[in-house]
Parts: C-alpha cells; sequence; structure tokens
C-alpha cells in the first residue's frame, strides 16, 4: 500500500513539477497573445467609438474638454495611469451617462456634466469609469456578453452591422456585474484620494440620484445600468471616510460655473472657443 | 513508466484480443471525444461493464484501461473548463493557462503512446504494468 501511494506522489510531483517549470516561461510574449489581443480591443474600440460618432454630436468646446481633459490628467497623473492610453470624448446628449469603451475610450454625455452639481461628483463618474477601463472590465463584460469569437469576427470584417450595434449597445447602456461595479466604486475612491480629490460627492451624487431614478427613468441611463445607487452611494461616502487626502479644488469655481452655462444654453458641438 | 511483468497464467487468444481492445476502445474514443474529455471515460467504462465476468487477464487490463482514463479525465477536464471560461468570460489568456493546456498535452500524449504499446503487447499475450496503476489494479481486481 505504502508503494501504491509513493507511487501517486511521484506521478503528482511530476505533473506538478512539469506545471510549475512551464510556468516560467512568459509565453504570452513569446506567441505574440497580448499584442494580438490588443490589435484586436484597438480595432473594437476605434469601431464603436466611430459609431457613437455618427450618431451623436462630439463636443469641441475648448472649455469643456479642456476642463476635462485637466480632471483626468490629474486622475491618471497621481495614479500612475498612462494618459495617452485614455481617449476622453464629450458627446452632446440629454441622456445622464457615461461609459467606457475598448482600448480606453471614455465617453461622457453632457446630460451627465448637467447633472453633477460640483466637479468633484464629475471627477468621480470619470475616476469610476476610468477604473473600469485600468480593471480591464469592458473586454471581460464584451467577451461574457457576445462571446471571443464574435469580438474577433467583428474585427476582421465578417462581424454584421446589427452585432456592432449590439455591443454598442451592452457598453452604453447596461450594467457591468455587482462585483465589478464595486471595484470600479472602491478604486475610484481610491484614484480620487491619490489625486487629493475629495472622494465624498462621488458618493452624495450616487445616492441623490439613486432618489431619482425611478422618477426621471430614460434620462438616467447611468444609473439605472447602475443599480443599487443608493446602497453605492452609503458604501462610497464611508469607505472615502476612511481614506486621507488634502482636498483641494479640481476646477476654479468660474471654470465649472461657466460650462454649466454653457451646457444650460446649449454648446454649439463643433465650435472651438479659445 | 511501464514494464512487461509475468502473469499467473498464460491467456488464451480470445483474452488477448479482449484485453487489447480495451486499450483501443479508450484511443477510439480520444479522436472522437476531442475535445470533451469524459468521452474517453464512458468508453472505457461500458466496455468495462460488458466484460466485467470475463477472464482476470481481460478484467486486469480493463481495469487498468478505466483507472489510467479517469486521472486523465479530472486534468483533462479542469483544462476544458478552463478554456470555456476563457472563450465566455475572462477572454485573456495567461502565461498559467499555456503552461497548463502544454502539461496536460505532454501528459495526454505520454499516455496515448503508452496505450498503444501496451494495446500491441497485450494482443501478443505479454502483461504490461503501468507505473501506479498496475499496483492499484493488482488491489482492486481479484482473481
Amino acid at each position: 500500500m505504502g508503494r501504491i501511494w509513493l507511487q501517486a506522489l511521484l506521478l503528482v510531483a511530476l505533473f506538478f513539477g512539469m506545471y510549475h517549470t512551464l510556468r516560467q516561461v512568459d509565453w504570452v510574449n513569446l506567441l505574440e497573445i497580448r499584442e494580438t489581443a490588443d490589435k484586436t480591443e484597438k480595432k473594437l474600440g476605434d469601431m464603436l467609438w466611430s459609431m457613437f460618432r455618427k450618431s451623436d454630436r462630439e463636443v469641441k468646446d475648448k472649455l469643456v474638454t479642456h476642463s476635462l481633459d485637466s480632471i483626468l490628467v490629474k486622475l491618471c497623473d497621481y495614479n500612475d495611469i498612462p494618459e495617452e492610453n485614455i481617449r476622453l470624448h464629450v458627446l452632446e446628449k440629454d441622456e445622464v451617462n457615461a461609459f467606457a469603451l475598448p482600448d480606453g475610450h471614455l465617453v461622457i454625455y453632457t446630460g451627465l456634466i448637467a447633472a453633477c452639481e460640483s466637479p468633484e461628483e464629475l471627477a468621480g463618474v470619470m475616476a469610476h469609469e476610468l477604473a473600469h477601463i485600468e480593471l480591464d472590465h469592458v473586454m471581460k463584460k464584451l467577451v461574457k456578453e457576445i462571446g471571443l469569437s464574435v469580438l474577433v469576427s467583428m474585427t476582421t470584417g465578417s462581424g454584421g452591422g446589427e452585432i456592432a450595434k449590439e455591443v454598442a449597445r451592452t457598453l452604453s447602456s447596461s450594467a457591468f456585474d455587482r462585483q465589478q461595479e464595486k471595484e470600479a466604486d472602491i478604486a475610484a475612491v481610491d484614484y480620487m484620494a491619490a489625486a487629493d480629490i475629495d472622494p465624498e460627492p462621488f458618493g452624495e451624487f450616487l445616492y441623490r440620484l439613486g432618489g431619482k431614478s425611478s422618477r426621471m427613468g430614460e434620462y438616467l441611463s447611468w444609473i439605472s445600468t447602475h443599480p443599487d445607487s443608493r446602497e453605492r452611494g452609503e458604501y462610497v461616502i464611508s469607505y472615502a471616510e476612511e481614506k486621507t487626502y488634502e482636498a483641494g479644488p479640481v476646477l476654479g469655481i468660474g471654470t465649472w460655473s461657466r460650462i454649466r452655462e454653457q451646457l444650460t444654453a446649449g454648446i454649439p458641438a463643433s465650435r472651438s472657443s479659445q | 513508466m511501464i514494464a512487461v511483468r509475468p502473469f499467473p497464467y498464460k491467456p488464451g487468444e480470445h483474452e488477448k484480443e479482449k484485453a487489447s481492445n480495451s486499450y483501443l476502445m479508450s484511443l477510439i474514443a480520444l479522436i472522437a471525444g476531442l475535445p470533451l474529455p469524459i468521452v474517453n471515460l464512458i468508453a472505457t467504462f461500458f466496455f468495462y461493464l460488458g466484460n466485467r465476468h470475463s477472464t482476470y487477464f481481460v478484467r486486469w487490463h480493463c481495469i487498468q484501461a478505466l483507472l489510467s482514463q479517469a486521472s486523465l479525465l479530472l486534468m483533462n477536464s479542469y483544462g476544458f473548463w478552463w478554456t470555456v471560461s476563457i472563450l465566455f468570460r475572462e477572454g485573456r489568456v495567461t502565461n498559467d493557462y499555456i503552461a497548463y493546456i502544454l502539461t496536460i498535452v505532454l501528459f495526454n500524449a505520454v499516455d496515448f503512446a503508452a496505450t498503444i504499446y501496451t494495446a500491441i503487447q497485450t494482443r501478443k499475450g505479454r502483461h504490461v504494468e503501468w507505473l501506479f496503476y498496475g499496483d492499484l489494479t493488482h488491489l482492486l481486481v481479484k482473481k
């Protein structure tokens, strides 16, 4: 009997020994798998962004884009996120929505900016979407809901337009799973605290819009696609209380007021103000 | 790893053929069953059920073939579901995954070669015992 156990142990050791040895090789780089995956993600991101750009007008107003860029740069710089990998786009639409697309595209609707009462709230939403990008939630969600083979076929030209629309709809108007949303919320608080931006307004924003979601239905996509907003608002605030930071201004009060005024008045999407 | 050992009696022609077929059964199922790892085990198991009242030599080799398939099933199933999770959930191939797949490919290849060798030897009436599986089979199969 002892001999059998010894032989079993030998086989198990052989199996795990071989597995451990093979794990030491960087197969992903050796076989250029990462490169292929990155190319697929880039093509997918460009394809989806061009669809959104065609259906809604992109805001080019420099006051808006520069201000949002400065928030993004601050979040990236303090969290060692390469800002050149993030492509920020503002689209003119009343919907309160923001979402991430593959290859680092971060899309924000003017309706969401208008719904924010302070630049800190907007920074919270941006940090949340940035976290989805950094934690690779976007591709994981697409693979889970659409399937890897369909995504690859889209980028090689054999995928139909209907599939591309379905992918766009999945990313802009359906939630990530509960665990991923929580991960992104927590990471957003971390990003904000590291950048010395007060994270509590982000929690208040979630809490406030969570209360409005039943009344304002279709315009509050970001909240309706991010369920349990009140509960999330509460844990974001309690997690933010544990963090230490020296909250500084995200944007000048005058800048934020002017952005709000412009959005209320309606921005000519293609205008380029200095 | 594999050794030709003496057997208590000299098997007849019919026994040699059946014992050899128990190994061939797992090979045929391997081709038909890819990538579903359970098919091999089911095929070998049903072959054993059909021969469980057969002679000692036949039963012995049916069990050795069955046991080797059972352990392959474990490692192949893990690889199969890992692949499914990459295709439908994770979407990222990792170094750990490739290392695991290569390991099970190597183990399957060794098992494949050993199975062919044993099928040939058994057909000639030689009794082949595998490391671990041979001793385990001795424990399970009574004369």
